[in-house]
């Protein structure tokens, strides 16, 4: 009576997830290993630090997006959030003498929480669909970046701050450090505790969760605080990489880490996805634009690899799914 | 002889002295809702015993999901009533009407598809280990519950660690089911519990329903069934178009009679307004 009928419906469909991400996986490795076969450099020590370094900042942004699409939406306004952070960071840091440099961090990711909270209340509370209100707040806060800045850098950042953004420790880039320990510690959070296993079932069923008594609407709202969090430490670390506030920094992030995440196996319909898919995702595209690179092919081509890549995913994971 | 309720109680109904009269576990006195100015409920009366299987039968908008809702606190009654267990029944939400030892099974919508069986049985309910602040899920425990849980009816256990999208109707009712009869509830209602099932699986589903009894459950459904409904309950109450027509013992009625009060083709003889 108990246990017994492994649906046969049951089994392939968690054959076909695994597969899923088991495929990502695949083809990262694929694509790793072809470019170290046919290109000595990428193996070389230097570009993978490299790759590392340029690709961590984009991934801290992903980690965060991964709650908002698993939640069944996302965010535009990640890159205007990132830029702020770093022009708030800089000028803070640049006038606030002794204490610049904590004060600055610390003003940059109250930025992020109060943007996160903007998103969060009209998503949530006004119900708002997430493509107008995240969009309305991307060109609303880049322009009002533009404006306090007259669209120039902020610069003065004391020098010792790159080395957040450029330092390394025993060889690996610290903002790779970063972006890894922000990965595990929010994969944790999305497998382990009680938020991400709630953010998963409002994503799959908002009604489910609200007849069991959750808060489908907080939820939306803490997931779209801890997405601009993430976007504002990724704009720390970007005056940490060029010594300065940047208004156009993190120009067309939004879209590269919404790739990212579905690349790496989340749906845009909600409920699904994975940390470790959307780490593999952020790797994957960083990889091929890097041999792209390597092989001396325009950088203007980088934004066609990533647009058939995220195509590619999303068409072969159909097809296995029929 | 269709027991009227003897309190049976694995849960608190001891007591023994109400062997002979049923204990009354809810009821509904005059109670009235509208909608803007549509009448969906109008002064009806209904008191259910604990232990026993209720029915609650009627046409296409007679009200019926409509009084479930107030019972469940869904949304809160125009006029009159409700007592459940001996206490106003005024329920803000669902949450505080579950609090109170209500669990309503709704029709598949409860369920999230993306997750698997254990996390929908503790959806909302889950356990935790370590640190309590750390709101960190204890999987290993809720999956050997859910297992017990489920295993405790008479049917096929869908696999506890699988996703529940790629399940059968019957076997989403009867997690849903399983889930309600897992948190110390008294009262389980079921709407149309399945409308959408096949033969064999309603079969099973009525297992389950009779299991509820058998374990001191009481149990409220509404179906369109009418034979499942003379399967099932000690007890059917009728009503039609937003008024309660009135009540039989299901071993002392037919369905020729019970058909007749649902159309109002004969008048039943309601107490009931
Ligand atoms: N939210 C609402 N707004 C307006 N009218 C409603 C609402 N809910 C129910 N009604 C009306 O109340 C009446 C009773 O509806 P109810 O859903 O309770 O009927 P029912 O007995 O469950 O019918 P069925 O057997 O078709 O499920 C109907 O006339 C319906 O149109
Ligand atoms: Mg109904």
């Amino acid at each position: 009576m108990a246990q017994s009928m492994a649906g046969p419906q049951q089994s392939t469909s968690s054959f076909s997830q695994g597969l899923r991400r088991n495929g990502i996986l695949g083809a990262f490795i694929i694509v790793v290993v072809a470019l170290a076969l046919t290109k000595q450099q990428f193996w070389s020590i230097e570009n993978i630090t490299n790759i590392l370094q340029q690709n961590s900042v984009i991934g801290i942004i992903a980690c965060g997006m991964t709650f908002a699409i698993i939640i069944g939406g996302f965010d535009l306004s990640v890159g205007a959030t990132a830029a702020m952070a770093s022009v708030v960071c800089a000028v803070v840091m640049t006038t606030s003498g002794q204490f610049g440099v904590p004060l600055g961090v610390g003003a940059a990711i109250a930025a992020g929480i109060m943007v996160g909270a903007i998103n969060g209340a009209l998503i949530a509370y006004l119900r708002i669909n997430p493509f107008v209100a995240t969009l309305g707040m991307m060109t609303i806060i880049r322009g009002l970046v533009y404006v306090s800045t007259n669209a120039t850098p902020v610069f003065g950042v004391p020098y010792e701050f790159t080395n957040l953004g450029l330092g390394k420790i025993y060889g690996a880039p610290i903002v790779t450090l970063i972006f890894a320990a922000i990965a595990l510690l929010l994969g944790a959070v999305l497998q382990l505790t009680r938020f991400g296993h709630h953010v998963y079932a409002t994503g799959g069923n908002a009604r489910a969760t609200s007849v069991m008594g959750i808060d489908p609407d907080r939820l939306r709202f803490l997931t779209y605080v801890l997405v601009s969090v993430c976007a504002a430490i990724s704009g720390v670390l970007l005056v940490g990489q060029t010594a300065s506030g940047q208004p156009q920094a993190a120009m067309g992030y939004e879209l590269t880490a919404i790739a990212a995440v579905i690349v790496g196996g989340a749906s845009l319909g909600g409920g699904y996805g994975r940390m470790f898919g959307t780490v593999i995702g952020v790797l994957l595209l960083g990889v091929v634009s890097n041999g792209l690179n390597l092989f001396g092919v325009s950088p203007f081509w980088q934004p066609v690899a990533t647009g058939v890549i995220l195509i590619l995913a999303v068409g072969l994971d159909r097809t296995r799914r029929d | 002889m269709s027991t009227a309720s003897e309190g049976i109680g694995e849960r608190r109904y001891v007591g023994g002295v109400e062997a002979a009269t049923p204990r009354s576990i809810l009821s509904v006195s005059d109670v009235s809702r509208y909608f803007g100015g549509v009448t969906a409920l109008e002064n009806v009366s209904m008191a259910l015993n604990a232990g026993e299987i209720t029915g609650l039968v009627g046409d296409n908008g007679a009200g019926k999901s409509t009084l479930v809702k107030l019972i469940s606190g869904v949304i809160p009654p125009s006029a009159g009533h409700i007592e459940f267990d001996g206490r106003p029944a005024d329920f803000a939400s669902p949450s505080q009407a579950r609090t109170a030892g209500i669990e309503t099974v709704y029709q598949d919508l409860a369920l999230a598809g993306n997750m698997t069986v254990w996390a929908n049985v503790f959806l909302g309910r889950e356990r935790f280990r370590g640190p309590r602040f750390l709101h960190l899920l204890d999987k290993k425990a809720m999956i050997v519950a859910a297992r017990e849980m489920l295993g405790r009816f008479q049917m096929n256990v869908p696999p506890i660690e699988g996703n529940v999208d790629g399940l059968s109707g019957g076997q989403r009712q009867l997690i849903s089911i399983a889930r309600a009869a897992a948190w110390g509830s008294k009262l389980i209602i079921m709407d149309e519990p399945t409308a959408a099932l096949g033969v064999a699986e309603t079969q099973a589903v009525e297992g389950v329903i009779r299991t509820l009894k058998d374990r001191g459950f009481s149990v409220l459904i509404i179906s369109h069934n009418l034979d499942q409904v003379f399967r099932l309950t000690d007890r059917i109450w009728v009503l039609r178009r937003g008024r309660m027509i009135g009540e039989r013992r299901t071993a002392a009625t037919d369905p020729n009679e019970i058909v007749s009060m649902i159309t109002g083709a004969r008048a039943g003889n309601g107490e009931v307004a």
